[in-house]
């Protein structure tokens, strides 16, 4: 055991410590986290507050009234709750006469608004009702204002069109309540926001992803032992057993790491972010906990059938180069589910898609898909797991005695017949 | 006491029959030269005396046991083919090497640190590889191979590519470990390096042995069959018929006699063309020599 521990040890020290390993664990989610979180951020930083020149051409001053009402119901939510997303606006009517040049007047705004990011103006066209062409100027323009703003005055104009046609105020509100769908599940439980065969596919493809690169680290170890030859020192020392598993553990907890900081951000995401997803009319969506076990432990199973597959690739050849068409048997395997997996979203109740979902080197990542999407049956997603412990078992016992063979192996790609007689040697 | 002893040890690859009933033992405190030519068997004999491969027939015992990974630690072994990781630190790796054969961390970076100090790479223990001379990394790779404190060291080649004054730092430390009653296998093309240092020897060819036992014995058995010859004049008296092969030096010539030939007959073909003779010796053959003509006989017989 305490050499299988020297070796782990080595293994992800030294990759948790690369430069690759930080770039791509801790700093892409983060910056993904930044860019959703960061315009709440901004909002927060300028108080979420706008102040905002209305130059009104329509010449119609209920019109402006009504947008304002409408967007203090917005700041009184403000001021009940500074969140991010929750905005306050301040308007101002600058009444332009019909027969005014609209831009030039607009123009003696701008110096303003590009000094101040919390000041914007915006302009009611004439004719509004019939033509609506309101433009909104401000120094972010992409900014969460925006929505609020615009949702403001085409729910203004939809209720002042119907009031010309002579509805009244009750009639108005009843024809223009929204339409609203419920999802509900045979237990009769609402189903809200992201669409489940969302999260599935999303599921699928970190699991795809995170399988085949860290199969792929488990290569390039072999093969730099390997070609470096090291690897003949490491066996005086080390059975070639030990030294293989040390590496597929040590660098499977390198991806457990990446999992582990990938799901602290989610938490994060999900503690800071979905007051501001609300806002914006979105839910985060709800993963519940089992989902995540399976999640992690689909990894984890995924990730050591196919890198001990990648260990016996590295194994067998003596230079990545040899490597790129070695590995493409075991590529395709990995790369399979993935041309599959449409076919499993279509249907996934299908004795087809249970069948495909069963099988230990599609089970990663179709059966995660299907659990987000359909709640398979539990002896299904358990025989599934079961089914691939014991191919990894025999994937493993196999792989040892190619790889005992080939780490000392120099020259030319063994052939299917060589491999036969590696396999049995003693 | 014998260190290792190979009794009648056969490896066998496929139909290829990489070393054929191979026996030999080293004793305790002694510097062994296993010598051969490249494709003899010399590193699967290797590989089975350090456990990375088994023998099909015959028995291999390594400080009096079978080998296992317990006597597996009591071994150094630096192998022909051998490197460094290349982006990890100098002494992160020696740490490495030593973890794996059982020293504890603190105690390997002790000895680590005592090690590079001593083979002048102090100022290195923070470098990578990449960024090291071959030479250096070399160093680095006998560190590696002693840090633990081996009873028993295998060294293939240890002295390729080293410069003179590396490579004498490297042989006092190997006499230094055999003063402190280390057994040392060396496998090395450098004859030279095996006269000065090597108390018995063994020479396979085509996986088998061919010259075993002290250095001074083999040697003695082929006789005095070479004489070193300084003469000024002409050379027409070292004819074919007595001369097997010679070698011009800046001062003298040596010269290996064929094998019924007298060394008389070449001094009074001398003296009868009027050749000016100042040194004439009879002296034993050069390990060289007895490598060269050992595998040529062995080749021809075969």
């Amino acid at each position: 055991m305490n050499k299988i521990g020297v070796v782990i040890k080595r293994e992800y020290m030294t990759r948790v410590r690369s430069k690759a390993f930080i770039i791509g664990t801790v700093l892409s989610p983060l910056i993904l986290l930044a860019l959703i979180l960061l315009p709440g951020l901004l909002t927060a930083k300028s108080g979420g507050e706008r102040h905002i020149y209305v130059l009104d051409q329509s010449g119609d001053a209920a019109l402006f009234e009504g947008i304002k009402n409408r967007l203090d119901s917005t700041s009184a939510t403000f001021d009940n709750k500074r969140q991010f997303g929750n905005m306050r606006f301040t308007l101002v009517r600058v009444v332009v006469p019909p027969d005014a040049n609209i831009e030039a007047v607009a123009k003696t705004y701008n110096d303003t608004i590009a000094k101040k990011s919390n000041e914007a103006y915006l302009i009611l066209n004439k004719a509004i009702l019939e033509n609506p062409e309101p433009k909104y100027f401000a120094k972010n323009p992409g900014d969460l204002a925006v929505g609020n703003i615009e949702r403001a005055i085409s729910a203004e104009i939809t209720d002042r069109r119907l009031a010309q046609a002579k509805l009244s105020k009750a009639e108005i509100e009843k024809y223009t309540k929204p339409v609203e769908l419920k999802a509900f599940n045979p237990q009769g439980e609402e189903e809200k926001g992201v669409p489940r065969f969302v999260i599935g596919m999303v599921m699928l493809f970190f699991i795809y992803m995170t399988t085949l690169f860290y199969g792929i680290f488990v290569m390039r170890g072999v093969i730099e032992e390997k070609q470096s030859r090291i690897v003949e020192v490491l066996i005086s020392s080390i059975r070639p057993f030990d030294l293989m598993m040390g590496k597929l553990i040590g660098i499977g907890l390198v991806g457990l790491t990446q999992y582990l900081i990938w799901v602290l951000c989610a938490l994060a995401l999900s503690v800071f972010g979905v007051s501001m997803f609300a806002s914006q009319g979105v839910t985060v969506p709800h993963i519940p906990i089992s989902w995540l076990i399976y999640f992690v432990l689909f990894f984890i199973l995924g990730y050591f059938l196919f890198a001990t597959l990648y260990a016996m690739v590295g194994a067998m050849v003596s230079s990545e180069e040899d490597a790129q068409q070695a590995q493409m048997p075991v590529t395709m395997v990995v790369v399979l589910p993935m041309l599959l997996f449409g076919m499993v979203m279509a249907n996934p109740d299908s004795t087809l898609s249970t069948v495909l979902s069963m099988i230990p080197f599609f089970a990663p990542t179709l059966m995660m898909m299907r659990v987000a999407m359909v709640n398979p049956p539990m002896y299904q997603v358990v025989g599934a797991m079961l089914g691939m412990i014991v191919t990894i078992i025999a994937v493993v016992w196999l792989v040892a005695k190619i790889y005992r063979v080939g780490i000392l192996m120099y020259g030319k790609r063994p052939s299917i017949a060589e491999l036969g007689k590696w396999i049995r040697y003693r | 006491m014998n260190v290792v002893e190979l009794r009648n040890v056969t490896k066998r690859f496929d139909e290829f029959i990489a070393v054929h009933d191979l026996s030999f033992t080293v004793k305790q405190g002694t510097i062994f030269g296993f010598l051969g030519p490249n494709g003899a068997g010399k590193t699967t004999s290797i590989r089975m005396l350090v456990n990375i491969t088994a023998p099909d027939e015959g028995d291999i015992k390594v400080l009096g046991e079978p080998v296992t990974p317990q006597i597996q630690q009591r071994i150094g072994y630096l192998p022909e083919e051998r490197g460094l990781y290349k982006k990890m630190k100098v002494v992160e790796q020696l740490v490495f090497f030593a973890n794996l054969k059982g020293v504890p961390a603190k105690e390997a970076e002790r000895r680590a640190n005592h090690w590079l100090a001593r083979l002048e790479l102090a100022d290195w223990k923070n470098k990578t590889p990449v960024e090291m001379s071959k030479g250096m990394q070399q160093k680095v790779q006998l560190i590696a191979t002693i840090l633990h404190e081996p009873d028993f060291l295998i060294l293939d080649e240890p002295f390729s590519g080293l410069d003179p004054v590396s490579a004498d730092l490297l042989k006092n430390v190997i006499l230094d470990l055999k003063q402190r009653g280390k057994t040392v296998i060396f496998s090395t093309h450098q004859m030279e390096q095996v006269e000065q240092m090597c108390d018995d020897i063994c020479l396979i060819n085509r996986s088998r042995k061919v010259l075993g036992g002290s250095l001074k014995e083999v040697k003695r058995s082929f006789g005095r069959n070479t004489v070193i010859l300084d003469f000024e004049g002409d050379d027409g008296f070292l004819t074919a018929d007595l001369v097997k092969r010679q070698k011009r030096f800046a001062n003298y010539t040596e010269i290996l006699l064929q094998d019924a030939a007298d060394a008389q007959e070449i001094l009074r073909r001398a003296v009868a063309l009027g050749v000016r003779v100042n040194r004439f010796e009879l002296v034993e053959p050069s390990l060289n020599d007895i490598f060269i003509e050992s595998v040529k006989k062995t080749n021809g017989e075969q």
